[in-house]
């Protein structure tokens, strides 16, 4: 652990400057701060489509939303429901980092789930339905165009990458990011990512019977599966020396992260926790902290039977007797889970929490269970915290472990 | 920093499956475009696409696994098998399941299995949905199920980039062995030509078609219309110089330096920008062949054209170039192939040919090699644009210290 302290300190080290979110519980930073104290639920029934015939009918939509207020009629015509939220979320960063574009080689890594669905659907149904629908509809769907109308609207010129691994997408773009300003290949990169709701996600986690009937309920006796959630979340991740340089507010530093395949199955986890607890394990050596340093766990908890219980196992096998004296909360009780956004969606939360000495609460949790019984933070509570560690889990064995840190630890 | 090499390629491809078969496809000057026979195309304007032939998933996949198994994943993990074996590579024996990674770039993989799932949803409503459709629909599944069948536990990701998405695959495959991340990385591009995903190239109007002279992939030739899609996987395996010369292994070449570019400049300078930072990051002299993107789309050859002698004014009519895509169509991830290609290149010092070449466009003005060229090839100028914003150029060379 010795050496790896001292290689991370030759490290380049990477700090986050801006942030900016769009969700179902908060519409700003400052909103979702809000809703994220109160512990409030954004989880409603849906409006966007028709879910009648499902076997639930909730998700944490973004209500009351008209793009018209932040795009123009000819600028929407070419972006999907996701690409506006990446938008409005990206706008609210840069204008956080406050990076007056000094020069900076800047760059885009986004991570995306279904992307431009939504709109590929509406294309679809059309021409099921036997008609000519709008050709246009189809261009969002290639994953990598938020990436791209972001570099093109606010003219950044680095390397440009999207990330499409569902449910961790996010989480692996915000690592890469970092490590592209590491390598030299950028000073600043715009991280995060964007999920809209969208027939298709929908009817298929239904398909899956992963579907909660009722508001997820994470880590709680009484769960029967996820809610799903959409919006955006973008950070300005930089140099900590550039950072400092400028006299830029840091949000904190990413001290560490790993990326890894569980080579089990394509949707389930490996069932005793072990591929997990590798993989955060990884993340604490990359970062050469110890895992009695962690203050919060910021679970992937996404309310399934399954996944709530092997990421328990996998914690109590990292953190074996302390694992009952650490906070761990999911905010998909409160914003749903976001899929491609949901590891920037955790990333600013953690980030927040960390700046505002607060734990955000698993929201709705009462009870919990033989294997799920660790302290996941019914109530809002408020706590110092100088090391987040974040999970981010996905289809496929696609696993991300993101640990945040004060800068001034 | 360390130096990354390529120890391994593994091709599935229109001209050929396997690197053998694929490289005498290549000096052939084989067209891999077809009339499609796979689904039906009288809806559409184009007709034609660069369909791999004669797969056989049994040669490399279980029979049961297959029919689990979407056409792109079965070329990842086919592709993937190729070039362990080519890198003399056992996942277990050689490197332990952590230190080995995969990031592939994956274009519509599971767009087949979204659209069938969608047309159950609105045709027969949620009451009768099929399980096994959706969790192939996402764009990971390609490298999740090669990671499984390999049993591959290091960093695993999969990443879209519009049509620079395997080169993007292949710089974040660099940074993960340069940050110690792994030892071995899988990285490269798998495309999956669905008729959906063709319906779509086709309703955009950004496909070949026949206005009188065929429909053809023609780069750079006056009479081009549109790209022909296509698909195939393209892998290679990475390692750090170092390791490789520990193992004592072939290094088929070095990974040199990237470019990339994007936002909203006019492209020409952009890919003109994206070129001299590459020479400038290689310390290149000099380009012994350029692997080119253009890809018979009448606006992405002429911006191609422009960068080259915009950055190159005196030497880009002497240096050799190749439009690789005019036999292998285009696919977003296609970049893999024709990086497998460079790779074969610059081992065997053979150029090969630009074909359907036929009536130059006076605005290019660039050396396009038409028949099979025997040159000693060092180092090559491998192109990525995608003309929705992002450029990207990888600077590949002889792994053997010539260069």
């Amino acid at each position: 652990l010795i050496r790896e302290r001292e290689m991370k300190d030759k490290k380049k080290k990477v700090v986050i400057t801006g942030m900016g979110i769009i969700c179902a519980t908060g519409g700003t930073k400052g909103e979702f701060l809000a809703s994220l104290r109160d512990g409030r639920q954004g989880i409603r029934g849906v409006t966007l489509f028709d879910c009648s015939g499902y076997p639930s009918q909730f998700a944490a939509q973004i209500e009351e939303y008209d793009p018209l207020v932040f795009f123009d009629k000819r600028e929407l015509r070419r972006l999907s429901r996701v690409d506006q939220f990446v938008l409005i979320a990206a706008q609210e960063a840069l204008a956080d980092a406050e990076l007056n574009r000094d020069g900076g080689h800047t760059g885009v890594c986004l991570g995306v789930g279904a992307g431009g669905m939504l709109s590929a659907e509406i294309y679809h149904r059309q021409l099921l339905g036997g008609k000519r629908p709008r050709p246009s509809l189809l261009l969002p769907f290639v994953p990598s165009y938020a990436a791209d109308r972001l570099a093109e609207r606010y003219h950044l010129q680095g390397p440009k990458t999207t990330i499409t691994t569902a449910c961790s997408s996010s989480a692996t773009a915000i690592a890469y990011g970092a490590e592209l300003i590491r390598g030299g290949e950028a000073d600043v990169m715009v991280c995060g990512g964007g999920e809209a709701l969208s027939e298709l996600t929908f009817g298929g986690f239904c398909s899956l019977k992963v579907m909660d009937p009722l508001p997820c309920r994470p880590f709680d006796a009484r769960r029967q599966g996820l809610s799903l959630g959409e919006g955006a979340a973008v950070l300005i991740l930089e140099g900590k020396e550039r950072a400092m340089g400028r006299g830029a507010r840091i949000y904190g530093e990413l001290l560490g992260y790993s990326l890894g395949g569980e080579a089990f199955h394509i949707t389930a986890p490996e069932e005793t926790g072990t591929e997990e607890a590798r993989i955060m394990r990884e993340a604490l050596r990359d970062a050469g902290i110890r895992p009695e340093e962690v203050d919060y766990i910021n679970a992937h908890g996404t309310g399934t039977i399954l996944n709530d219980q092997v990421e328990t196992l996998a914690i109590k096998e990292v953190w074996r007797k302390e694992a009952y004296q650490l906070p761990i909360s999911s905010v998909k009780s409160m914003v749903g889970h976001c899929l491609g956004a949901a590891g920037g969606v955790e990333a600013v939360a953690s980030l927040l929490a960390m700046r505002h000495h607060f734990i955000p609460p698993t929201a709705g949790f009462e009870q919990g269970d033989e294997i799920c019984d660790l302290d996941y933070v019914p109530q809002k509570r408020e706590a110092e915290i100088e090391i987040v560690l974040s999970n981010s889990f996905a289809f496929g064995g696609n696993c991300t472990t993101l640990i945040f840190g004060k800068e001034d630890r | 920093m360390d130096a990354v090499v390529v120890t391994g390629i593994g091709v599935i491809s229109p001209v050929g499956i396997g690197k053998e078969e694929f490289w005498k496809g290549l000096i052939e000057g084989r067209d891999g475009i077809k009339e499609i026979a796979a689904f039906d195309t009288t809806p559409f304007r184009s007709k034609k696409g660069a369909l791999v032939k004669g797969f056989n998933p049994k040669a490399f996949i279980p029979l049961l696994k297959i029919r689990r198994l979407d056409r792109a994943s079965q070329f990842a993990i086919a592709a993937s098998r190729m070039a362990l074996e080519d890198a003399c590579i056992t996942i277990r024996k050689d490197v332990t399941p952590e230190r080995a990674g995969i990031i592939l770039g994956c274009g519509f993989g599971g767009v087949a299995n979204a659209e069938a799932f969608h047309r159950g949803q609105v045709l027969r409503g949620p009451g009768d949905l099929n399980p096994i459709l959706f969790p192939n629909t996402v764009p990971n599944a390609a490298a999740s199920h090669t990671s499984i069948d390999l049993g591959i536990k290091g960093p695993n990701s999969t990443v879209v980039q519009s049509f620079c998405t395997a080169e993007a695959a292949v710089l974040f495959g660099c940074q993960q062995l340069r940050a110690h991340k792994a030892d071995v990385i899988v990285t490269g591009g798998v495309d999956e030509l669905s008729p959906i995903l063709y319906r779509g190239w086709d309703a955009l109007r950004l496909t070949a078609w026949d206005a009188g002279d065929g429909e053809r992939s023609a780069p750079y030739d006056l009479k081009r219309n549109g790209f022909v899609p296509g698909e195939g996987a393209g892998i290679m395996i990475l390692e750090r110089e170092a390791d490789a010369l520990r193992r004592n292994v072939r290094i088929y070449g070095k990974i040199r330096s990237f470019s990339t570019a994007g936002g909203a400049a006019y492209p020409g300078d952009k890919v003109a920008r994206i070129i001299s930072g590459a020479l400038k990051r290689g310390g290149m002299e000099t380009i012994d062949f350029i692997d080119s993107a253009a890809n018979s789309s009448p606006l992405l050859d002429a911006v191609e054209a422009e960068g080259l002698k915009r950055v190159l004014p005196d030497r880009c009519c002497d240096i050799p170039l190749s439009a690789l895509k005019s036999m292998l169509g285009e696919g977003i991830a296609s970049g893999g192939v024709r990086m497998a290609a460079d790779l074969l290149i610059l081992e065997r010092g053979v150029i090969p040919p630009t074909i359907n070449y036929e009536y130059p466009d006076p605005c290019c003005g660039l050396r396009i090699v038409t028949e099979g060229l025997h040159a000693s090839v060092k180092t090559i100028l491998h192109m990525g644009i995608s003309l929705d914003g992002t450029y990207m150029v990888i600077l590949v060379g002889r792994g053997d210290g010539v260069s």
